[in-house]
């Protein structure tokens, strides 16, 4: 069994599933925020997984005072480009060239590691290489497509390069075992050759000579595209043909009353419309994109037979497989693994982030593919309360009132059923102003075991981050600490007070309603768990994955006051602070999930 | 085509204007000189598009999603369901080289392979939030990695499985408008957009999918008859992992009381798409399902290459077994592989007489499928056989569905005495309904949609065929329909198709606007699953999310869903 650490997940308040369903606008959210705290949230239901967020995934709108996650934020994209050659790719070249690189990017089939091009002739007699008149022996062909992981090469498939560049271009004509086939824009221009079209005249004249004749799935679409286009453009057929398809459904595309009235639509506009359609008829020859399947597959059955396991590829490896428009439907066949074929990169995207409300940008990286640097990132870490979990272990503090057996000390340490055991949340407050916590938590956690949970101190302040200058400029020597008067370090830790406070008041006792420990900018607080039993009677389903670990959710409400400014009056009480300048009042509330540790099977 | 201006079309048309509502059929009778009337179409105008708007299309599955642009011959990404999507973001265990999930856990309480369906049809119990979700997921990740899109709203349009209950259906419609904001999103079914695929107008659709067959015979770009059975993908796992158990050393394979598989169902899905495969049609079969000696007769050269194979080689195969008690290598014979496809598929050792409508092995399905048309619709839809779905990569099966059809159609005929849905007429008057019949008349069908969601309701009776329209398009033809025999065609598939339809412009076959969904979705939702508990099995009538009229949600009897 893997250690556990202590971890937190936050819950984007954007998937209140009371939301769903509606539009996301401000003021619906700041409803449910109210209703918020009368729902227990288990983390253990299977759509809690759908919408709960590590911290470092969650992005902050300054202006909404709202937590985005990755499901509420729209997205621009700044550059797409390839992960293997780190090309930028035109948005143009999307829509034409797909989304694959079209260079000499691809990943091996077998293991998705990077492919190389290699000399196969070179290979063999590495000796050539070091000899001075032969230095552009390992430059000539033919090449082919090598994983240095798994040794997989492009031979194995019988496919091998002329060029060592341009290989995208190159293996789009190439078919598994070597022989070629004309790609889309070939046959496009061998429509328009004269000496082509008259063959075709000829044998078509002929009759049914290329009746049987086998399309890969791109000239299908292709053929059946063209076959089409010319129906609808047949004058016989006026405004006939698959247009018609939406005289069968309903044509408004606004009136839900056609949808609904789609049954009760009655024959006569179905009349209507089949001779309509009577004006088009079918594809019947694979010119046109008619194609018979071929369903004798003994060959293919004998080949499963001669070759086995290991002749055919894994499902994993079937999907990473893009589409092989260069072949016919090959059905059962695509799984020997001589017809994978090498997997052109994805190509990927950088985006930018707005906040859907406002319309603010959130999150900007830099254009540039080499970096990874962002120009703008509100990341939520710098606007709301890290929450860290320690197991806290009271044994040389024991003696208290409320102190009991220690718990779980050393981290990772499995949790004794039904033994009271207790955690210390450290909660740190990134922004300037101090803000006010509360906490809320069910007294049993949810789900089919039931362990009971306290938070010994559910409200308290966390100070402000100021930092040390600010701080010495504000209080000047007014607590007489060694650090303010001086200036200090930069770094050093002003704890003034705090920590005189705390140790003084219970030295680190538990006590209810009283904070463990406090410093410039966080708290301490204890909660006291008691995990329940996992003991299964007969018949109870077994234990799912992870049911082991004891999870508590937490409601997390925190208050603080920030300048005015923006638009947001709703949820903001104006007040004057000292200073004179406008202050509101602010509020942000989620839930999160504390996994505290394993409980003992 | 152009050249039989004026002669033969114009009669046609004339028939055309005698039944078209007035003033609709006028443009008619000007022949080719009159310019294209542009079409209501469900994408609006050309002109209100920008001319980049890239139209997304969706595939819909129980295992897989498909995603692309309108145009494109193919999906440009595919992402299928599973349980890493359904864990937290920043859960990377399945990454860790040392992890490996405790299957036996996961698949406790009958769920083994359950997390890697996108939904089940009998929605009772299930958690419709997270269909939405497991689908809003996935969409996100198949348009950030595979369609590389920004989150501007973009028209979709849908590719569903005819069969789809009205509040899985609702689900994806909610999760999907509130999260992407699509202006519009059209339905198509799955066989419509498989007959285009195929360039046909009339096709019998064999889908062998994941949770079920279901064979649709579409005529004229209508769904007319629907048939479904039970066995599926997800049978023939099933059936694997029965073989691999009974191969595996007694006593450790031996399952404890709690636990009913002894592989987990990721490796048996992986060698039931590697190695299962279907033995082809035996005459020793036919001779139980038929007592005529004469058939068998027939069969012979068929019944001989059997025998030939068997004797060239019977070497064994070596499978690699890891998620068993220990890691092992199982060695069976190769015809053992064949097994599971005869249980999962045809069950040949029982009678047909034994087997419920919804269990029907495949070839009765296609084969009474077939029985219920009309002879014109069979006579089309017969040589125009399309197999898709998931299972039609199994090596060998839709050989033999063809074959044992084809057999049984070389036997029995078209008489239905012998089929057992005029074995139900007879004892079950209840079932009198599901006889194809021809309309009477206009009324009639109105009147009577209630009484049996399934078969009887506009979109599910048999339209006449007309035989003047028929007679002239053949004149008009310059090669006759191919029918009466029969014949498999290949289809470049459901989202081809409706990349296709689209892509023509052709209207897909409901469009439902994000507007008038979110205002009126909820409710028709909430109404549709009421009727859902109680009957179980009604699904979506074609995007007809509500049947009746707006605000007066009293007819709720549905029929199947994008029967056109
Ligand atoms: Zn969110
Ligand atoms: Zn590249
Ligand atoms: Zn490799
Ligand atoms: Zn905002």
């Amino acid at each position: 069994m893997a250690v556990l650490t202590p971890y937190t997940f936050i819950q984007c308040p954007c998937s209140d599933s009371s939301t769903l369903g509606r539009p996301s606008d401000p003021n619906s959210s700041t409803i449910t925020e109210a209703d918020e705290d009368e729902r227990t949230f288990d983390p253990r239901a299977p759509r809690s997984n759908f919408s709960l967020y590590p911290l470092e995934y969650l992005l902050y709108c300054e202006d909404c005072h709202q937590i985005r996650c990755p499901r509420c934020v729209s997205e621009e994209i700044v550059t797409y480009y390839c992960p293997n050659c780190l090309f930028e790719v035109p948005s143009s070249n999307l829509k034409s060239e797909g989304n694959r690189c079209t260079r000499s990017c691809f990943q091996c089939p077998i293991c998705i590691g990077p492919l190389a091009v290699t000399s196969i002739e070179t290979r063999p007699d590495p000796s050539l290489l070091a000899a001075p008149d032969n230095t552009a022996a390992p430059h000539s062909g033919p090449y082919a497509l090598t994983c240095s992981y798994c040794n997989w090469s492009s031979t194995e498939i019988g496919i091998q390069f002329e060029k060592p560049n341009s290989i995208h271009a190159q293996l789009a004509k190439l078919r598994n075992g070597g022989s070629t086939r004309l790609t889309a824009k070939e046959r496009k221009e061998r429509r328009k050759d004269p000496a082509y079209r008259r063959y075709q005249a000829t044998s078509s004249g002929e009759g049914e000579s290329d009746q049987t004749e086998n399309l890969d799935l791109e000239t299908q679409f292709a053929n059946l595209k063209a076959f089409y286009q010319n129906q609808l453009a047949d004058p016989n057929s006026a405004d006939t043909g698959l247009a018609a398809l939406g005289d069968l459904g309903f044509s408004s595309p606004t009136s839900l009353s056609r949808i609904m009235s789609i049954y009760t639509g009655g024959s006569l506009q179905d009349r209507k419309a089949k001779s309509r359609l009577g004006a088009m008829r079918e594809a019947l020859k694979p010119d046109e994109g008619l194609q018979f399947a071929h369903l004798d597959e003994s060959a293919a059955i004998e080949t499963l037979r001669g070759e086995g396991h290991d002749g055919t590829a894994s499902i994993t490896q079937l999907v990473d497989q893009p589409p092989n428009l260069g072949e016919e439907h090959l059905h059962g066949r695509s799984r020997f693994i001589s017809e994978l074929r090498p997997i052109p990169y994805l190509l990927r995207t950088k985006r930018s982030k707005r906040c859907p409300v406002c319309r603010h940008i959130i999150s900007k990286p830099e254009a540039k593919v080499q970096t990874t640097r962002f120009r703008i990132r509100l990341v939520a870490g710098s606007y709301i309360p890290s929450i860290a979990i320690r197991p806290l272990s009271l044994s040389a503090t024991a003696g208290g009132g409320g102190s009991s057996a220690s718990g779980a000390t050393l981290p990772g340490a499995l949790l004794e059923p039904l033994k009271p055991a207790h955690f210390l949340l450290t909660f740190k407050n990134p922004i300037f102003e101090t803000i006010k916590v509360t906490l809320g938590a069910p007294a049993e956690t949810p789900g089919r075991f039931a362990s009971k949970v306290t938070v010994l101190c559910p409200v308290f302040e966390v100070d402000a981050n100021t930092d040390v200058w600010d701080e010495a400029l504000r209080e000047g020597g007014a607590t007489g600490g060694a650090g303010s008067g001086g200036g200090g370090e930069k770094g050093e830790r002003r704890r003034g007070r705090y920590d005189e406070g705390s140790q003084a008041n219970n030295g680190n006792q538990l006590e209810v309603g009283k904070i463990w420990e406090r410093g410039r900018n966080w708290v301490s607080i204890v909660v006291e768990v008691v995990p329940a039993s996992l003991r299964l009677d007969q018949g109870d389903a077994p234990l799912r994955e992870d049911e082991d670990v004891l999870e508590i959710p937490l409601f997390v409400h925190v208050e603080w006051e920030g300048e005015a400014g923006g638009d947001d009056v709703l949820e903001s009480v104006a007040a004057k602070d000292k200073g004179g300048e406008a202050r509101e009042k602010r509020e942000l509330a989620y839930w999160c999930v504390l996994g505290l540790g394993r409980i003992r099977k | 085509m152009s050249a039989p201006v004026g002669s033969a079309p114009l009669p046609h048309r004339s028939v055309a204007n005698i039944r078209s509502p007035p003033g609709a059929g006028h443009h008619h009778q000007s022949g080719s000189s009159t310019p294209l009337r542009p079409l209501p179409s469900s994408f609006g105008s050309p002109s209100s598009l920008r001319a980049d708007e890239e139209i997304i299309i969706i595939e819909f599955g129980t295992r897989k999603l498909q995603v692309g642009f309108s145009g494109d011959p193919a999906p440009r990404g595919c992402v299928w369901f599973g349980p890493e999507q359904q864990r937290r973001a920043g859960d990377f265990r399945a990454w860790q080289t040392d992890y490996r999930q405790d299957w036996r856990a996961a698949a406790a309480g009958g769920l083994w392979g359950k997390d890697h369906e996108l939904w089940q049809y009998d929605v009772r119990g299930s958690d419709l939030g997270l269909v939405g979700d497991k689908i809003e997921r996935a969409l996100r990740e198949a348009f950030t990695k595979y369609l590389l899109i920004d989150s501007r709203p973009r028209r979709m349009v849908w590719v569903v499985p005819s069969s789809l209950p009205i509040p899985l259906l609702s689900a994806v419609l909610d999760s999907i408008f509130s999260r992407f904001q699509p202006p519009t999103i059209s339905l198509l079914s799955s066989p419509l957009a498989l007959a285009v695929g195929a360039g046909v107008r009339s096709a019998l659709v064999v889908d062998l999918g994941w949770l079920e067959t279901v064979v649709t015979s579409v005529y004229e770009y209508r769904e007319i008859v629907t048939k479904r059975s039970i066995r599926g993908g997800r049978t023939l796992v099933e059936q694997t992992h029965k073989l691999l158990a009974k191969h595996l050393p007694q006593g450790q394979s031996e399952p404890s009381h709690s636990q009913d598989h002894v592989v987990s169902f990721e490796e048996c899905s992986d060698i039931t798409a590697r190695m299962v495969w279907c033995k082809p049609r035996t005459a020793s079969d036919t001779s139980r399902i038929s007592n005529d000696g004469l058939a068998t007769v027939q069969e012979q050269d068929e019944g001989e290459s059997q025998a030939h194979t068997e004797h060239r080689r019977d070497g064994s195969v070596r499978i690699p077994l890891r998620s068993w008690l220990a890691p092992t290598t199982l060695e069976l014979p190769f015809e053992a592989l064949a097994e599971p496809c005869e249980d999962a598929f045809f069950d040949s050792q029982y009678s047909p007489a034994s087997f419920d409508d919804h269990e029907l092995p495949l070839h009765l399905l296609v084969y009474r499928t077939l029985l219920q048309l009309p002879v014109d619709v069979r006579a089309f839809c017969m040589s125009r056989i399309i197999f898709t779905g998931g299972c039609s990569n199994v090596l060998g099966l839709r050989g033999r569905i063809f074959d044992e059809v084809s057999h049984l159609v070389r036997e029995r005929g078209w008489d239905p005495v012998q089929g057992k849905a005029v074995e139900q007429l007879r004892t079950n008057p209840k079932s009198r309904r599901r006889v194809p019949r021809q309309v009477a008349s206009q009324g009639d069908e109105s009147g009577s949609e209630e009484e049996d969601g399934i078969w009887h309701d506009a979109a599910n009776t048999i339209p006449k065929v007309d035989t003047i329209d028929e007679q002239l398009r053949r004149g008009a033809d310059e090669i006759p329909p191919v029918q009466g025999e029969m014949r498999a065609i290949e289809s470049l598939g459901a989202w081809s198709g409706a990349s296709l339809v689209t892509h023509l412009k052709a209207s897909a076959v409901a469009t439902i606007d994000r507007e008038l969904w979110l205002q009126h979705g909820a409710a028709g939702a909430s109404r549709a699953i009421d009727v859902d508990y109680r009957t179980q099995r009604q699904s979506l009538g074609a995007g007809g999310l509500i049947r009746g009229s707006v605000g007066h949600h009293t007819n709720w009897t549905l029929g199947i869903w994008g029967a056109l």
